[in-house]
């Protein structure tokens, strides 16, 4: 027997279904600084925060700028017997590609850089398209961008990888660190800052107030 | 379990995937974000059983090849992930050779093991313990890119290591090898839909 769904209220703006079970929730009550969890299985839904485009706004462009500085200058110097080799940060993918293992250097370099780069551009994009409530034909695409490669930035896996390495070499010889390393550091948490405040319930609600369909 | 909860599928209504917006479950696409629409994701179990086993055979490989080769004075030495930890052991390096183990071995395995139970779980009906269930998945979701570790540091080192004649470190084929492993397992648990957990519910009330 088929029912016809109601024209419910729950299609409104201020409604969301908990992604892990599917509970209907109102978040329209939510005041500023409370977090929305799900009853059922206490799976995060929103939070409202004040001033939240400019924090993220904030955070992805120093972020861009230290991922610019992280590449352009000596990652890393490795010394032993007199003999030096350094390394840059987009090396780390490179001489994978010397090696002939092309798909692994391609994925590297996604992970570490590539996506992440393309996910800042997007963020500040259409977080200033937000801040300035311009509309613009790109904004659902880019928007959607953002939250597709969201799983596949590694930024944070690497910079773990990065302190591990050094543990595994201080022995062998001396390691010096270079700008990139420092630079690299600092925009590991600047990017882990701007993926934590991107919310995504609140920042669709946001392009659907700027781009009102019927 | 009685009182019958109030679920978007129960509605009539698709929830997006992507942007959350709840939505007439005829429409094909979101009304908001364009996004493909569909009340449960396509084929979960298939998909996400498919990215599993191709995660399972890849894990022997990524085991038991070499994951680099370490070429002192000309001498090549290959060693594997395990033989990595070994060494370090040995070194007195035990924080990071604990580091290592758990994002190359514990990770991916307890992973694997995980989205099995998920799978098996609910192909059974099960209704127990849905909400243990649940954030069991959100854990595995979470941890899923954390195993990339292990690759990422025979990349640097690599990187690092070139003094021509003295020491040379160089890429194993366990790296792709380990790689995919991650990608096929993040792939899987990614196609896993928790809410498939919760339906079962809804069935044995309907009934």
């Amino acid at each position: 027997m088929y029912r016809p769904p109601p024209k419910s209220i729950y299609q409104r703006s201020n409604y969301l279904a908990c992604p892990s079970c599917d509970l209907i929730f109102d978040i329209s009550s939510l005041k500023t600084g409370d977090t929305a969890r799900c009853t059922g299985c206490n799976h995060f839904l929103t939070t409202h925060r004040k001033g939240e485009l400019e924090h993220v706004a904030a955070f992805v462009s120093s972020a861009i700028i230290f991922l610019m500085i992280a590449c352009s200058f000596p990652f890393m110097a490795f010394q032993a017997n007199g003999l030096e080799s350094t390394m840059t940060l987009p090396e780390t993918a490179f001489i994978l590609w010397d090696y002939k293992m092309y798909l692994l250097a391609f994925l590297i370099a996604a992970f570490i850089i590539v996506l992440p780069a393309v996910i800042l551009i997007s963020i500040m994009s259409v977080t200033i398209a937000l801040l300035l409530k311009r509309k613009h034909p790109w904004l659902n695409t880019v928007a959607r961008s953002i939250f597709t490669i969201k799983n596949w930035c590694m930024v944070e896996v690497f910079f773990i990888a990065v302190l591990v390495s050094l543990v595994k070499i201080t022995r062998m010889a001396t390691i010096e660190m270079g700008l990139s390393f420092w630079a690299y550091a600092i925009f590991s948490v600047l990017f882990v800052l701007t993926i934590s405040r991107l919310d995504r319930f609140q920042y669709w609600r946001r392009i659907e107030m700027l781009n009102p369909h019927d | 379990m009685t009182d019958s909860r109030l679920t978007a599928a129960s509605q009539g209504l698709s929830s997006c995937h992507l942007c959350l917006k709840l939505f007439n479950h005829e429409l094909h696409q979101c009304p908001r974000c364009n996004s493909a629409a569909h009340s449960r994701k396509p084929d979960s179990m298939q998909r996400t059983l498919a990215f599993l086993v191709t995660a399972a055979i890849l894990y022997i490989p990524a085991n038991t090849l070499p994951i680099m080769v370490t070429e002192q004075f000309g001498q090549p030495i290959e060693s594997t992930i395990l033989g990595g930890i070994v060494l370090l052991i040995e070194m007195g390096s035990l924080p990071v050779a604990v580091v290592i183990f758990i994002a190359s071995i514990m990770i991916p395995l307890g992973k694997l093991i995980a989205m099995f139970y998920l799978c098996w779980s609910v192909q059974q009906g099960s209704i127990h313990s849905t909400v243990k269930r649940t954030k069991l998945y959100r854990m595995v979701e979470f941890i899923g890119k954390w195993s990339m570790i292990d690759v990422f540091v025979v990349a640097l080192l690599v990187a690092l290591i070139h003094l021509n004649g003295l020491l040379v470190i160089r890429p194993g084929l366990a790296t792709i090898a380990f790689c995919a492993v991650v990608i096929t397992s993040i792939l899987a648990a990614e196609s896993f839909d928790p809410r498939l957990i919760w339906d079962q519910m809804e069935e044995e009330n309907n009934e």
